[in-house]
């Protein structure tokens, strides 16, 4: 059963800190002079063991963000900074796991020794470059493919072998930009499921990506970008009473006749499906508990709308 | 642990060479070889003793030309194409340092312009047993410093790099020869071109004798060696992104 996702324009600083933009600003400049503020006066931390999720729309500047965390491009002002390092220092000394929006590996490369070869840039040992591969092959399914060069893989496939590159080693940071674009549904769960099992206290993980029901299954925190500049950043814990009016689509197995008696404003949507107001979280469970104890079976509770996809409707919206 | 990684990754590089342009030199280098060279073996008989004839001349500019050739493969998209095709996301979000990497490049391909020069002149050599391996691969080296360090830099800093470093060989030598010989500042203004003129006359004596003018070889050698190094210090300060 979904819960109320709690909102917050959280500006809580995280006990141990990984990650720091500060006030970091990227402006491309071409060579007749014009130039496109790419990111604008982005402050952000990011704590240990959280799963942060960057949404915006297309040009919002994620990925020149991501660029810039991993030391691909310079911001033109501010800095950022992993674990006190320049980010490219981190990096060089660290080694992240990325998973890039556009997969670029060679195409005339097999799968199995792109592993291997990114295996060993990684700085694993002969003895552990098998073993690794092995597992992010049987990882993401990747077994009956890996003898075929990267030319002939499928978007999925090669998706996946993307991350299978990421995982390659223990990394403390991941950052996967756009991880699910081209999976199937069976993948993107998966997907979903890996991500989940990544979780740990010591590991950060940055997930950018359009879908805004995937950061909301998996991120602790959303910050939403629009034109380069950090518009909200959104809490997606269910912990909290919603602050406002949300909707609920509440299917029921039985005792449709029941529905009004707890929800007085109950909106029919047909087969058993109805739709509810209600203004927090408390008031949606005190209302179903009401609705049980009268003999109704709930099948299904979901929210209409995410807080979050309301949150980023607003923040994009005003920003534009 | 970077380092001993990248040091290990050279024999991924090594092989990349090898299918990706090694081959391409070795068959360029005998299909001229086998056009030009072969033919004036026979016709002018060109034997030990015949190091004054214009066939050895021709011969020593055939195996030179070569040589400006394979480098020219060797070094076309030694860094730019890793920014074209954005291969260098996954290569340095590695534990990886890229001016290292990217200086280990250079002297894997160093390398194995080195080997095929040394197949391709042992074949030489079948034919014309005075030509000298020791000889032509010092030359190699010395080309692959002063043409690939100009080449490795034209790759960092411009897409084209194929196009700007030809289009900067050739520039050199119609220059030098318009400009050159003026005695005013544009014959002054050349001198900071690329020393594409020393290259004949290194090559016959270095390739034939052995021996070089020292200045000349200095001069190659710190050209390429200073655009090399302008490279890295722009690989360094710039953006890794294209």
């Amino acid at each position: 059963m979904a819960g109320v996702p709690a909102t917050d324009n959280d500006d809580r600083r995280p006990a141990a800190l990984v990650i720091e933009f500060k006030n970091v600003g990227k402006i491309y400049k071409s060579l007749l002079g014009n130039s496109v503020k790419a990111v604008e006066e982005f402050s952000l931390l990011v704590a240990e063991g959280e799963i942060l999720g960057i949404a915006g729309p297309n040009g919002a500047g994620k990925t020149t963000l991501i660029a810039m965390m991993l030391g691909y491009l310079r911001p033109t002002t501010g800095t950022v900074e992993i674990k006190g390092l320049p980010a490219r220092q981190y990096v060089e000394r660290n080694g992240i796991g990325y998973l890039s929006e556009l997969i670029a590996i060679n195409p005339k490369w097999r799968a199995d020794t792109a592993l291997v070869r990114y295996a060993t840039l990684a700085g694993l040992s002969y003895s552990e470059i098998p073993q690794r591969v092995n597992y992010v092959v049987d990882l993401l399914g990747l077994a009956e493919h890996r003898d075929k060069k990267v030319k002939a893989l499928s978007k999925g496939n090669l998706q996946r072998l993307g991350l299978a590159q990421a995982l390659l080693r223990d990394e403390q940071i991941l950052v996967l930009d756009e991880p699910t674009h081209g999976l199937d549904p069976v993948w993107t769960q998966r997907f979903r499921d890996i991500v989940q099992e990544l979780r740990r206290p010591d590991r950060t993980i940055l997930i950018a990506s359009h879908n805004l029901d995937e950061l909301q299954r998996l991120a602790d925190r959303v910050a939403i970008i629009d034109r380069g500049r950090l518009q909200r950043l959104v809490s997606t814990g269910y912990e909290h009473a919603a602050p406002a009016a949300t909707r609920f689509r509440v299917t029921l197995a039985s005792g449709q006749d029941l529905i009004r008696a707890a929800f007085p404003d109950a909106e029919d949507a047909g087969r058993g499906e109805y739709d509810v107001t209600v203004q927090s979280i408390q008031e949606l469970n005190t209302a179903l508990a009401d609705l049980i104890g009268r003999g109704a079976l709930v099948a299904s509770v979901v929210p209409q709308r995410s807080v979050l996809e309301q949150q980023f409707r607003e923040a994009v919206g005003e920003s534009q | 642990m970077s380092r001993w990684s990248l040091a290990r990754y050279s024999l991924w590089q090594a092989r990349d060479f090898a299918i990706d342009r090694g081959i391409a030199i070795l068959l360029i280098g005998f299909l001229w070889g086998y056009a030009f060279i072969l033919p004036l073996r026979i016709t002018m008989a060109l034997q030990k003793t015949d190091q004054a004839s214009p066939g050895w001349i021709f011969t020593l500019q055939i195996a030179s030309a070569i040589v400006s050739v394979a480098v020219l493969i060797a070094v076309n998209g030694i860094v730019s194409t890793d920014r074209k095709m954005g291969y260098y996301r996954f290569l340095f979000s590695k534990p990886v340092n890229p001016i290292l990497y990217y200086i280990q490049v250079f002297f894997v391909y160093m390398a194995g312009v080195m080997a095929c020069m040394f197949v391709l002149s042992r074949i030489l050599q079948t034919i014309l047993p005075t030509f000298s391996i020791v000889n032509y691969l010092l030359y190699t080296a010395l080309i692959y410093v002063a043409m690939g360090g100009i080449g490795f830099f034209l790759s960092v800093a411009t897409r084209y790099d194929w196009l700007s470093l030809a289009a900067v060989w050739l520039g050199a030598r119609i220059l030098r020869t318009t400009w050159g010989p003026k005695n005013d500042w544009r014959s002054k203004a050349v001198e900071l071109l690329p020393p594409v003129h020393k290259l004949d006359e290194v090559a016959n004596s270095l390739i034939g004798t052995g021996t070089a003018h020292a200045s000349d070889v200095l001069w190659l050698l710190g050209y390429g060696a200073l655009f090399f190094a302008l490279g890295l210090v722009i690989l360094r300060r710039g953006s890794l992104a294209d």
